[in-house]
């Protein structure tokens, strides 16, 4: 199932305005405001609690916003849900399936939440157990699976209905080396070859710095850095340096400025805006 | 420790409270179902012990056995929640994980848990075990020494099956593989499910409602009389109480000190069992599908045949090429999802038993009810409106058990769910649909086998089996959207999910709805009974049609506000 692109190239397959998340008074995602163009691996990276998992799920529709707007490939999330959620496939950081299925009744349901052509899913489905090392475990039960065959599993999922958008929380947790390989090789050949958009959130600084074209550095619930990594870099003044000093150099805080975004974040008065 | 662990457990429940967003309504909700059902029960409890006084010269003989009886009740109802209680907080709770890495020493985390299992099983039984036992003091017309010593019964006599199945689940763990545990503790349940039967039978509830059943007044009033064995706590619970209800003879001190000795020592002796054996067990537990027994081997193959049908992944594979153009359909998935999900979990098969022996055990005793039907007390319409009462009991039982936490169990993986381009709504008619034809089977097999018993005439078993079939349809629609107002994704058991406080306030909700719709229904149902005996016309009055209308749209309305009310639940939960 293929999408023939609505919008020209320039134009972003993901808008996000004004995206807020509270629970209760404690604010997780504040006031994000993020475009992402077509064909490109754009990363979000922050430290733990950040917010980054939050702004994932609110754009893949599992958590709903309190405020802001998500629209995807001119789909608003909030009044055309199923329309965005038809182009978009989503992996979560951790592979929760249902163990009673095998693997191909998995994919076969998959594919038939997203109403795709039976013939045209038996080659994908097919292509992707192949691609992700699964073809011999079609009729196992999924309970069988570890934790990394799960994840190719997943990502096998979410790839069966060819997404326009493609949603990754955490990639690389529980995949060995070579899954990693797999993965990144993946990420570059989906968006140069076949146009696809890849939303990551990652960890992982390697891969950020190999597949990604654009970042978002995320802290305290709010985009505080974002470009491509020259750009971060020369915001950072480590013209020279890896993702990882320019990401601990954009995330350093002083005592004080971690304590008046923290006291912020639960809404608690006097807190510094 | 053993206050630490208790209070870690009571402040989690105490967060799950606070953090239920848009569950105010819970709390209010559950004591207002929870009224209107205490005062159903007290009624019908006080109206039974006048009738039972009325039968003269053997009513408070009868009034006894009666009570006898709901205590035996209560003693098989308690044993199968705590067994199914014992085995999720001892070796399933997902904390236990952490607490066996912890420097928690055996005996405060034994307690803790045992106490756990004890209010978990128990607090429901309690809370509508009173208004019988207090509506029969009340037409007894006993003194509050009456209403006291209840209380001082009750408690030790809910706290004898926790003991009995914390050692049941501890044998069970260390004795039998682990990929069997399950299974076997579902036919724990119905073991104790039986037992009660005989007990019941023995009782012969029917007849004594009935004296000319009896041969002689001689032969009625020595059954009457038999002692009741000294074996079982229901009876030292009436022994305990007689004398307050019948304001004669003293209290039976024998009996009171083993109702409170009893579970002490089951407690002690408990303690020191899961001192010697419970490491082993829960390591057995957590070994999970592995060993080489014949129904082991037998299950594998089942689910080899069930996994490889139409001849593996790869000519399956081929069959969908062959339908290019065709699309798949998401709801038709959803059903095969849930009906795969289903039938490939051995521990539902268990508990599948336990609803087959449930009905053979009510079809069985259909045909002794049949023999009160004679007399006055309950007639030919009051045993054909009984039955379809419990048609529709067995329904939501049915419903409560296996739908009621269908969107439970979708567990962590309900992320699919919510990610998927399809609407809440229509996964949960999805579940519906899906669900719906056992319970339909069940309640139509259940109503034609009873009247099918009884010679019933075939107008009215078809007329029975029509409203049966509107309750079935309904009431899974109703268990399904509840399911989604207060789901348990954490909850790793479906019997306690089906034991959980939405759980009952479903169960409650629509045991009322059943009532409801048979009490408008009646006028009609009367009528055409009388119709097709052919002692009256077919003249139906606009109150009957009034009564039928009613009785058909509340059912249907209601399943149709739990669907739509289960979906926009879900949706506040994002």
């Amino acid at each position: 199932m293929s999408h023939e692109p609505e919008s020209a190239p320039d134009k972003p397959i993901l808008t996000i305005t004004g995206l807020r998340k509270l629970y209760g008074k404690f604010t997780a995602v504040d006031q994000v405001d993020l475009e992402v163009t077509p064909g490109q691996v754009f990363g979000i990276l922050g430290p733990n609690g950040a917010g980054k998992t939050t702004s994932l799920r609110m754009i893949t529709g599992l958590i709903k916003p309190t405020a802001g707007e998500i629209v995807i490939d001119g789909h608003p999330m909030s009044t055309s849900p199923l329309e965005a959620k038809r182009i978009t496939g989503f992996i979560p950081d951790r592979p929760y399936v249902y163990d009673k299925l095998t693997a191909f009744e998995y994919l076969r349901f998959i594919a038939g939440l997203y109403k795709m052509d039976k013939a045209k899913a038996a080659e994908r489905m097919l292509e992707l157990l192949a691609l992700f090392e699964l073809a011999e475990w079609g009729d196992s039960l999924i309970e069988g699976f570890s934790h990394g065959m799960k994840q190719r599993l997943v990502f096998a999922g979410a790839l069966l209905p060819n997404p326009k958008l493609l949603i990754v929380d955490e990639p690389m947790v529980g995949l060995d080396p070579k899954g990693h390989r797999l993965i990144k090789n993946l990420f570059v050949s989906l968006t140069k070859e076949e146009g696809m958009t890849i939303l990551l959130s990652t960890h992982t600084l390697e891969v950020a710095e190999e597949v990604c074209d654009q970042i978002a550095i995320v802290n305290h619930g709010r985009i505080i850095a974002r470009g491509t990594l020259s750009e971060l870099r020369m915001a950072s003044g480590e013209d020279q340096g890896s993702l990882e000093e320019v990401f601990l150099s954009i995330t350093e805080q002083k005592e004080q400025e971690r304590a008046d975004a923290v006291a912020r974040r639960f809404g608690q008065d006097g807190a510094a805006e | 420790m053993y206050l630490e662990l208790i209070g870690a457990k009571l402040r989690t429940v105490k967060g799950n409270l606070r953090s239920a967003q848009g569950e105010r309504h819970r709390g209010p909700l559950f004591i207002g179902l929870s009224v209107i059902f205490s005062v159903m029960l007290f009624r019908g409890s006080y109206w039974l012990v006048t009738q039972a006084l009325a039968v003269q010269p053997i009513g408070e003989l009868l009034v006894q056995k009666l009570v006898s009886l709901a205590f035996l009740i209560f003693l098989g109802m308690l044993l199968f929640s705590n067994i199914v209680s014992a085995f999720t907080t001892f070796y399933l709770a997902d904390d236990m994980d952490f607490l066996m890495a912890q420097p928690v020493s055996w005996d405060a985390l034994f307690a803790s848990r045992y106490t756990e299992a004890l209010v978990q099983s128990s607090w429901v039984i309690v809370l509508f075990g009173m208004p019988p036992f207090t509506a029969l003091g009340y037409a007894m017309g006993a003194s509050w020494s009456y209403y006291a010593m209840l209380l001082a019964v009750f408690l030790p006599f809910v706290a004898i099956p926790t003991g009995i199945a914390s050692l049941a689940c501890l044998l069970v763990t260390n004795m039998l593989i682990a990929s069997r545990m399950r299974d076997t503790l579902g036919f724990l349940g119905m073991v104790a499910l039986v037992i009660l039967f005989y007990g019941i039978r023995a009782l012969q509830p029917e007849k004594l409602f009935n004296p000319d059943s009896f041969d002689s007044l001689g032969e009625m009033v020595n059954l009457l009389s038999t002692p009741p064995s000294s074996y079982l706590p229901s009876d030292w619970a009436i022994n305990v109480l007689s004398p307050m209800i019948f304001q004669q003879g003293s209290i039976d001190i024998w009996s009171l000190a083993l109702l409170y000795t009893t579970p002490s020592a089951l407690f002690f002796i408990s303690a020191w069992c899961h001192r010697k054996m419970f490491y082993r067990g829960y390591t057995r537990v957590q070994e999970g599908r592995h060993g080489e027994s014949v129904l082991t081997v037998l299950r594998d193959k089942l689910m080899q045949q069930s996994t490889q049908r139409g001849g593996g992944v790869t000519r399956r594979l081929e069959k969908l090429k062959e339908h290019a153009g065709e699309t798949f359909g998401p709801m038709q998935q959803l059903i095969i999802k849930d009906r795969l999900i289903f039938t490939r979990d051995a521990s539902q098969w268990s508990n599948m038993l336990v609803i087959v022996a449930m009905m053979i055990i009510y079809l069985v005793n259909f045909k002794y009810f049949e023999i009160a039907s004679g007399t006055a007390f309950f007639g030919e319409v009051g045993l054909y409106y009984f039955n379809m009462a419990i048609c529709g009991f067995v329904v939501v039982a049915l419903s409560g058990r296996f739908l009621f936490p269908s969107v439970s169990i979708e567990g962590r993986s309900f992320w699919m769910m919510m990610q998927a381009p399809i609407s809440l709504e229509q996964m949960l008619v999805g579940k519906w649909i899906g669900a719906m034809a056992p319970v339909i089977f069940v309640g139509q097999f259940v109503i034609w086998a009873s009247n099918i018993l009884i010679s019933q005439n075939w107008g009215l078993t078809l007329l029975a089996a029509t409203l049966v079939l509107i309750f079935s349809v309904c009431v899974a629609g109703i268990s399904v959207g509840l399911g989604a107002v207060y789901p348990q994704f954490y909850n790793p058991n479906a019997s306690s999910i089906a034991a959980s406080f939405g759980a009952i306030i479903f169960m409650i909700s629509s045991i009322i709805l059943v009532l409801m719709s048979l009490f408008f229904s009646f006028r009609f149902v009367q009528h055409m009974t009388q119709v097709i005996k052919g002692t009256h016309d077919l003249e139906l009055t606009m109150n009957m049609m009034i009564g039928l209308g009613i009785a058909i749209a509340m059912p249907t309305l209601a399943a149709y506000a739990a669907i739509r009310l289960g979906a926009a639940s879900l949706r506040k939960r994002m």
